[in-house]
Formats: structure tokens, C-alpha cells, sequence
């Protein structure tokens, strides 16, 4: 009835020839178009800066002088026998390790106190994940504000006649301050993640249990935990590749001292590139953090056979 | 309105050939159905005449246009889903309205389509609602109504009753087949219920392993399927097999003789199955011996499972019957209602 | 988790939930109050929980001493800006490689994966070269551009993705057969039922641009250039020391329009963010 006109004829013998573009050919067309934007500036913006990553990191770069220069492999000597360096990955390692274990357990728990039926637990919920909306660096500057010497941490211990310490001047206190500004500040997204799974656990598997006398702690472990162990998993993942992304938190709080007690990878590179201005070397640097940050994406990739038994 | 012809159609997954070459000439203004067992190839037949599969051979022709490399928007038909596929940010009206929206049609036009499509399917007064907010057979009503406003050449259903309880599915069926007897829009409707089938089909096309096994109209292939696949797949309960041997004297299976049907002696000494529905077994004294297993009382009939010539079977009767399990009763099949397969090949032999 | 607490049980969690509650909320209730505190009293003891004194005059100085107001709206456009950019190619790209059928689209997703391993953190060295050989460096461009195609994006690609995957195909198919071709099948069908998915990466995206660091330090130089965060960090007397007042007033300004607009659509963050098939 609709007027449709055909492109094709009607030469109905067998050996009708078809058309360049076929149905899927189309398809595959609009398909390519869909994903261009997005591929030809992961092209230029991430693939074409990692590969000059490398480059430059044979090269020393003198911008002042606008003189780019083919070094070798000394940025690599360099690297070897940089005394600093040593220190940095200390202070990485623990960042990020104290970071993903504080992290995970006290998400895990705040999400299952959050997923009682209790009134008002809304509330609660809205009110342990406000700081993942505020501004990071002002939450750090506040931070900053109450772990001076003379800030409202001490003063509020003042009053119960404890005694504070410098917080981020003291070498033992500086990088435990750091790790719990930033757990507080991001804590509530891993929250909902796992509230969220936890909501997804059927009913019936725990009313099975109760029928079956297991204790309420035992259900956790064994009901709860494998069947959020996918969350678990991806959490992990996405929160050990953001602790190696930390910065500003370092940059406000710190810079990266006292000492180098608090200098982690990326404020390292930053101040190596950016402020003495050895780009060649921050490159080589960046080169550490990109197989840090492969490797470890990798090794949990394939923990993913042992820890996850189930999968949706 | 419009003919539509598959020749030599085949569709090919990768490797996998699902669809094996299928020629079927559909009649204008017919209501053809498909059925087969899950996974024989019906959804993606039905699919490659929407065009939402690519044909991998052959040729499909609706009207007197070869549609092969055609969108489905220049096809021309419209598709129920099973699911139904309603849009489910869009009211009743919208969904409605939604295909000539994309097709230039102006807002009057499109308005006046739509209120004659809600007349006729009684969908008036649910214009203004989203799909969410209706029940199951609303919904199938809805999605029916998408079909019809673009008053298209041909009608594609796929199990669109499959979702809906018994009852309503009945209502449902009846439906559409009033529907299609008003608007006489060729049709190709998928099931794999078989009462739908032979209750709404001008013409059942019977699919096995992406082949066609046989076409005709529901009472050829009831009273003579061409084969034991057609033979089995269509009638419920099922019809009876009994294999055995074709000799001079009649049937030889497990120990006793049936009489043949029809003059087949030609065919002494070949391995055969007998075919008899159980409508077609009646309680006779100078009968087969059965052992009763099962009685199943329906009301209206009684429905008996009997062993009989070593063989499971079922018997239908319209009377009632008094025969417990264990007991012995005595049944002779009608012949001329019996059919004969080879055994290795399953063609109809009579 | 299972079944109803007993009392004592509700009294120990309502507790348990108060007590932790205290760093969550007790830092952003201590930047406000302290930001319209007289500055002789936010170091004051015993400390001041609830002010006595309000001196509302810091908020004046926070807009003489930096362009605020422009820094302010910087921010908020290249967040703007990155928000929408990321939300229209992550869909699209999401939706292409959960849809459509074509040629080498395991490898070129794979390919876009990759740049979940590459924070901008990695190339920031090269990216700098970059921009500054297009005359870019103290220039906006970097703070849209990197993040809208960067990995940020990447992992909003992946979300969309999932999603897309999870809707029924046949609300496409029918489309098709209504009538619609591809791209208005995605504006029309896709992307109007992808809107939870599509909130939660939008909110996402524009908090990563709204603290976004490591880049303004980077790339610009120039005041009325600066983005919030670099511009919170560059209250401080002549000394280096921080003008804690000024500082927390305008921490204020950046911290509580958002966290108003949260708590407002706090239902819709929270479970955009849980429903976003962040489940693996
Ligand atoms: N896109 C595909 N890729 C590979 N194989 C497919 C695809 N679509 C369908 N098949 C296969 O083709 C065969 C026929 O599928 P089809 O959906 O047509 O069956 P059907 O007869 O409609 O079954 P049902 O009654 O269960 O709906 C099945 O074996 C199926 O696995
Ligand atoms: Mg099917």
C-alpha cells in the first residue's frame, strides 16, 4: 500500500546479482560510524601519547631551549640507580595497599549495616556517600584544615585530654592521614556497589540457612561472600588502579613529605616532568606506573577464575 | 495485500546451514502457518521475510518485488513479536502511531489510522497508557494494533500467544482470526502449538531441521501425512506407531497381525511402521488384546494408555470406560484410518 | 541482609551507623561553620561546633583576591562540555559494539578497553607536548578533550555497553520494521531507555571533570584561566601560609552547590550509580 520503491529490481531469475550494499554491509557501516568518534580519540588523545610515551623516554627535552635530544637508554640508568626511587615505591605500596584494604572492609561494612530494614536508613545511606560529591579538593583543604597542629582534630582531642600529634608533619602520622582523607572521600561509592550486590542475594538462599541452624556469620561467609565476590572483585579493581591515580590529595595534604614519606608514583613524575623539568625522565616514570597499573589489572583479571564462583 | 514466494531459501549461521532450502508459494490473502519442533528454524524463516536476517541463498518475493536486499521498512509487513517488543516509553497511542510517524504520514492521518485501528481491536480507551499499565492480553491487543494501522501487504506473527494464559489465549486466537478475516491481509503466523495450528491455519507449513516436511491445508495433513514426522507432530495425543514387518498375511508386529491398508503387496517383506491415531482404536470382542496401564477420565472422553503387541499406546473413546489397570480389553484399529511408513526413511507407504 | 533485627540488635547498628558517621559528615559541617566564623575564632578553644560570631566579609574577599566568578564558571562549562561529549560517544560507541554486527569489533573493542589501563596520568608528559605543539597549553582544550576521549570515557563506554546489551533486541527489531534506520533507532529507542544508564554516566563524568587536578596544574598558568580546584589551592598570604578562612569560604561555594543538588536527586546518583551494570 505505502509507495515503496525498490532499489533493487525485480529480475527474478537465479542469477540476480547483488548489491554492493547489502543489508549488513549497511549495518556494518553505521556501526563503524557509531564507534569513530570515540575510537579516533582514544587514537590521538591515549594510543598515539602512550607510544610517544616511550619515545621520549630515550629522549631528554629541554623546553626552554626547545631542544630535544636522543639519550638512550639513560633515562633507564637513571632510573636503576635513582636513590629516591626506592622510597616512592614504598610509599606507593603502602598508599595503595592501605588504601584498597581499608577501603573494601569498611565499604563492606557500612553495606551491611545499610541494608537492614531499618527507618531512616535512607538517610544514612544519602549521608555516607555525600563526600564522593564533594569537591575532591575541598574536601582536602578541609582535611588539611583540621590535621593542623593546631586544627579541630587536636583541639576536639584537647577537650577529651588527649594529646594529637602534628599530623602531616609527622613522618608515622603523615601517610596513615593521607589514606584515611581519601577513604573517607570515596568510601561510598564501593558502599553502593556492594549494597547493591548484597540486594541481589535471593531471600530464599538465607532463609534456607536459617532453616538449616547456620549462624548468621557463617551465612556471610558462606552465602554473602561468594555471591558478591564478582563486586568484590571489580571494586578491587577499580579501586587499586585509582589509589596509583592519586594526586591532588598529595599535592594539598603533603607534597609529598615529610621527607618523601608521602611521595607516591604520579606526584613523583609530576614533580620530576613538571617542576625540575626532566620531561625525558617523567616519561620513563610513567613507563613504571602504565606496567604497574597493566600488571596488576592482569593479575586480577585472571584471580577471577579462583575468587569469583559465581557470575550473573 | 499480496502473494509471497520463497524459492530455494536457505540461511547459514556461520557454518551451521539452519535453513535448508524451503519453497513454499504463499497465496494472497492467506493465513499460512508455520510449526515445528523449538529450534527447527520457524522464528528465523519468518525473520528473513521481515528482513531482520539476511537471506543466505534463494529468493524471497513478496508481490511481484524480489525483497532479498531490502530493509524491512520497504517490505512492506508488519511483525508481532512474542514478546510483543511494545515501546515502553511511548503511551498506547504513540506505539500506535509510531511506523507512519516515520513514514511522512501527517498528524490527521496518523491520528485517524490510529483511532480506527483502537475501534477495531477495542484499545480506545487505553490510548493514553504505557504499556507497563496493561495486562498481558491489552498488550497483545496493542501490539496487533501496531501491525494493522499501516494496513501493510503481509501480517508476520511470532508465538504471539505464548506469553498468555490458556484462556485467554483461546480469546486471543479467535481474535486474530476474525481480524484476519475482516482485513483478508496475507498472513504467516509461527507456533509450535499445534491445536493453533490446525484451529487458524488456511495452510500448515510443517518444519523440521530448517526443512519442510510437508503443506496443506490442517485436515490433509491430519487424514494423510506425508510422512512419520508430520504424522507424530500434528494430533494430540499423538498417533500410535507400531513397528514391524509388511507381509502377504497383513502387519506383523509383537506377535499379532493387523490387516493392511489398501493393496500394498508388493511391499512383502519390507520393514514398516504402522500409524493409527487413538481416536481410531475402538473396543471391539474379536480384538487386539491391550493391556490397560492407564485411565484418564476427561469428561467428555476417556483417554487409555495399553500396551499393546509390546508396544505403549494410547486410545481415545468417546464412551466411558469401567477397565482398570492390569486388566485385559480387546481393540481393533480402523483401517481405513491407518497409515504406513517406511521405516528407514519415514515416507507414507499407502 | 535477612529478616527483622531485634531491638537491641537496631540500637547497636543505629549506634554503630552514628559513630561512623562522624567523618563523613563532621569535615564538610566544619568547612561551612568555620568559613563564616570571624577569623579569631576557627582556631579558637575549646573549638567552636556550632559558631557564636558570624563575619560573612571573607566571602567578598575570596572574589578580590582571584577572578572567582570566572574561575567558577570555567569549571562549570568544560564540565558541562565534557559531560555531554562523553555521554553522546560513549553511547554511541556502547551501543555500536553491543548492537551491531561488523568486522574486527572484538579487536577494536579491545583496543578501546585499553585505554582503561592508560590513566592520563601515564601520557600527561607526551599530551603536554602535544598540546603545546597545537598552541593549546594554557588553554581549555586539554581539560575537555582528554577527559571526553580518555579513560574516564572508556569506562563510560564500557557502562553503556553493558547496558545496551541487557535491553530487549526485538524493541529494535520492531522498530527496523516500522521503519527506522539505525541512527534513529539509537536516538528513538536505544538511548531513551539507556536514560538510567546515561544519568549515572553523566554524573560520573561531570564530577571527574568538576576535580579534575592534575591537568589544570598542568596545562594552565594563568588565573582567570584556572579551573576551581587549582584555584582553591592559591589562597595564601605572602608567606605561602593558607588563608584558612578564605580558603574554606570559597571550598564552600565549590563543595555546596553540588552537594545541594545530590542531596535533591540523591535517589537517582545512588541508584543510577547501583543499577549501571557495574555488577561485572
Ligand atoms: N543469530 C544466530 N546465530 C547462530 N545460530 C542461530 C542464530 N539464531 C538462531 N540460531 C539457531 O537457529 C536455529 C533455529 O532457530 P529459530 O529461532 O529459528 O528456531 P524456532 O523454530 O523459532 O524455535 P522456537 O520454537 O524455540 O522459537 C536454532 O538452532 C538456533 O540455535
Ligand atoms: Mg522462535
Amino acid at each position: 500500500m505505502a509507495p515503496a520503491t525498490s532499489p533493487t529490481g525485480s529480475d527474478h531469475t537465479g542469477s540476480r546479482r547483488r548489491p554492493f550494499w547489502t543489508m549488513e554491509r549497511r549495518d556494518a557501516l553505521a556501526g563503524y560510524l557509531f564507534i569513530a568518534p570515540q575510537l579516533i580519540g582514544i587514537t590521538i588523545f591515549v594510543l598515539i601519547p602512550l607510544c610517544l610515551v616511550f619515545w621520549f623516554s630515550l629522549h631528554e627535552w629541554n623546553v626552554l631551549a626547545a631542544r630535544f635530544t636522543y639519550t638512550g637508554a639513560a633515562n633507564y640508568k637513571a632510573l636503576l640507580s635513582d636513590p629516591g626511587l626506592g622510597e616512592v615505591f614504598g610509599a606507593t605500596a603502602i598508599f595503595s595497599l592501605g588504601l584498597v584494604v581499608l577501603n573494601m572492609s569498611l565499604a563492606l561494612l557500612l553495606a551491611v549495616l545499610l541494608s537492614q530494614k531499618l527507618t531512616g536508613i535512607t538517610v544514612f545511606r544519602t549521608l555516607f556517600f555525600s563526600p564522593v560529591v564533594v569537591s575532591l579538593v575541598a574536601w582536602t583543604i578541609v582535611w588539611s584544615f583540621l590535621l593542623q597542629k593546631n586544627g579541630g582534630l587536636n583541639a576536639i582531642l584537647q577537650v577529651f585530654g588527649l594529646e594529637g600529634s602534628n599530623w602531616l608533619r609527622d613522618p608515622t602520622t603523615a601517610m596513615i592521614s593521607v589514606i584515611v582523607v581519601q577513604v573517607f572521600k570515596n568510601v561510598g561509592l564501593n558502599m553502593i556497589l556492594f549494597l547493591a550486590a548484597l540486594q541481589g542475594v535471593p531471600k530464599e538462599l538465607y532463609e534456607a540457612a536459617r532453616v538449616d541452624g547456620v549462624s548468621p556469620f557463617k551465612q556471610f561467609r558462606r552465602i554473602t561472600v561468594p555471591l558478591i565476590s564478582p563486586t568484590i572483585l571489580l571494586t578491587s579493581i577499580i579501586t587499586i588502579v585509582g589509589s596509583l591515580q592519586v594526586f591532588a590529595q598529595i599535592a594539598v595534604l603533603t607534597q609529598g613529605g615529610p621527607g618523601m614519606s608521602t611521595t607516591v608514583l604520579v606526584y613523583y613524575l609530576y614533580q620530576q616532568a613538571f617542576q625540575f623539568h626532566r620531561f625525558g625522565y617523567g616519561s620513563t616514570l610513567s613507563i613504571v606506573l602504565f606496567v604497574i597499573v597493566a600488571v596488576l589489572t592482569f593479575v586480577q583479571w585472571q584471580m577471577r577464575k579462583r575468587i569469583v564462583f559465581y557470575e550473573r | 495485500m499480496a502473494p509471497v514466494k520463497l524459492a530455494n531459501v536457505r540461511k547459514s549461521f556461520g557454518a551451521v546451514e539452519i535453513i535448508q532450502g524451503v519453497d513454499v508459494d504463499i497465496v494472497d490473502g492467506e493465513f499460512l502457518v508455520l510449526v515445528g519442533p523449538s529450534g527447527c528454524g520457524k522464528s528465523t524463516l519468518l525473520r528473513m521475510i521481515a528482513g531482520l536476517e539476511s537471506i543466505s541463498s534463494g529468493e524471497i518475493a513478496i508481490g511481484d518485488r524480489v525483497v532479498n536486499d531490502l530493509e524491512p521498512k520497504f517490505r512492506d509487513i508488519a511483525m508481532v513479536f512474542q514478546n510483543y517488543a511494545l515501546y515502553p516509553h511511548m503511551t498506547v497511542e504513540r506505539n500506535m502511531g509510531f511506523s507512519l510517524e516515520h513514514r511522512g504520514h501527517s498528524k490527521s492521518e496518523i491520528a485517524e489510522r490510529v483511532q480506527w485501528a483502537a475501534q477495531i481491536l477495542d484499545l480506545a480507551k487505553l490510548l493514553d497508557r504505557y504499556p507497563r499499565q496493561l495486562s498481558g492480553g491489552q498488550r497483545q491487543r496493542v501490539a496487533m494494533g501496531r501491525a494493522i494501522v499501516r494496513n501493510p501487504q503481509v501480517f508476520l506473527f511470532d508465538e504471539p500467544l505464548s506469553n498468555l494464559d490458556a484462556k485467554l489465549r483461546v480469546v486471543m486466537r479467535a481474535e486474530i482470526k476474525s481480524l484476519h478475516q475482516r482485513l483478508g491481509v496475507t498472513t504467516v503466523y509461527v507456533t509450535h502449538d499445534q491445536v493453533e495450528a490446525m484451529t487458524m491455519a488456511d495452510r500448515i507449513v510443517v518444519m523440521n531441521g530448517g526443512k519442510v516436511e510437508q503443506i496443506g491445508t490442517p485436515l490433509e495433513l491430519y487424514d494423510r501425512p506425508a510422512n512419520r514426522f508430520v504424522a507424530g507432530f500434528i494430533g494430540s495425543p499423538a498417533m500410535n506407531f507400531l513397528p514391524g514387518t509388511i507381509t502377504r498375511a497383513g502387519f506383523e508386529a509383537g506377535g499379532v497381525t493387523l490387516p493392511l491398508p489398501g493393496p500394498i503387496a508388493e511391499r512383502d517383506g519390507q520393514d514398516a511402521v504402522y500409524g493409527i491415531r487413538p481416536e481410531h482404536l475402538a473396543l471391539d470382542g474379536e480384538g487386539l488384546e491391550a493391556e490397560v496401564l492407564l485411565v484418564e477420565p476427561m469428561g467428555s472422553e476417556t483417554q487409555v494408555t495399553l500396551r499393546l503387541a509390546g508396544q505403549q499406546m494410547i486410545a481415545v473413546f468417546r464412551e466411558r470406560i469401567s477397565a482398570r489397570p492390569g486388566e485385559t480389553i480387546r481393540l481393533r484399529p480402523d483401517v481405513a484410518a491407518a497409515h504406513l511408513f517406511d521405516a528407514a526413511s519415514g515416507a507414507r507407504l499407502n | 541482609m535477612n529478616g527483622e533485627l531485634s531491638p537491641r540488635m537496631k540500637v547497636v547498628v543505629y549506634g554503630l551507623m552514628s559513630v561512623l558517621l562522624i567523618p563523613f559528615v563532621f569535615p564538610t559541617w566544619w568547612m561551612v561553620t568555620s568559613s563564616i566564623k570571624p577569623i579569631s575564632d576557627i582556631f579558637a578553644f575549646p573549638p567552636e561546633i556550632v559558631p557564636s560570631r558570624l563575619d560573612l566579609s571573607t566571602y567578598a574577599k575570596v572574589f578580590e583576591l582571584q577572578p572567582f566568578a570566572q574561575q567558577y564558571w570555567n569549571s562549570a562549562y568544560i564540565a558541562a562540555v565534557v559531560t555531554v561529549g562523553t555521554m553522546l560517544f560513549s553511547s554511541m560507541a556502547g551501543y555500536a559494539f553491543a548492537r551491531i554486527r561488523f568486522p574486527f569489533a572484538n579487536t577494536l573493542f579491545m583496543i578501546v578497553l585499553l585505554g582503561l589501563l592508560i590513566p592520563s596520568e601515564v601520557t600527561i608528559v607526551p599530551l603536554f607536548r602535544i598540546f603545546l605543539s597545537w598552541g593549546m597549553v594554557n588553554t581549555h582544550w586539554p581539560l575537555i578533550l582528554v577527559p571526553i576521549f580518555g579513560a574516564p570515557s572508556v569506562f563510560a563506554t564500557f557502562v553503556m555497553r553493558q547496558y545496551f546489551i541487557a535491553l530487549p533486541v526485538e524493541l529494535e527489531e520492531a522498530a527496523r520494521v516500522d521503519g527506522l534506520g539505525r541512527f534513529k533507532i539509537f536516538r528513538t529507542i536505544a538511548l531513551p531507555l539507556a536514560r538510567p544508564a546515561l544519568g549515572a554516566v553523566g554524573i560520573f563524568t561531570f564530577l571527574h571533570s568538576w576535580n579534575l587536578y592534575l591537568e589544570p596544574i598542568v596545562f594552565l598558568s594563568s588565573p582567570e584561566k584556572f579551573t576551581l580546584p587549582q584555584a582553591l589551592t592559591q589562597f595564601t598570604d605572602a608567606y605561602g601560609g593558607a588563608m584558612w578562612n578564605i580558603q574554606l569560604a570559597a571550598a564552600t561555594m565549590t563543595a555546596i552547590p553540588v552537594l545541594i543538588v545530590f542531596i535533591v536527586a540523591q535517589k537517582q546518583f545512588i541508584e543510577g550509580l547501583a543499577h549501571t551494570g557495574l555488577k561485572g
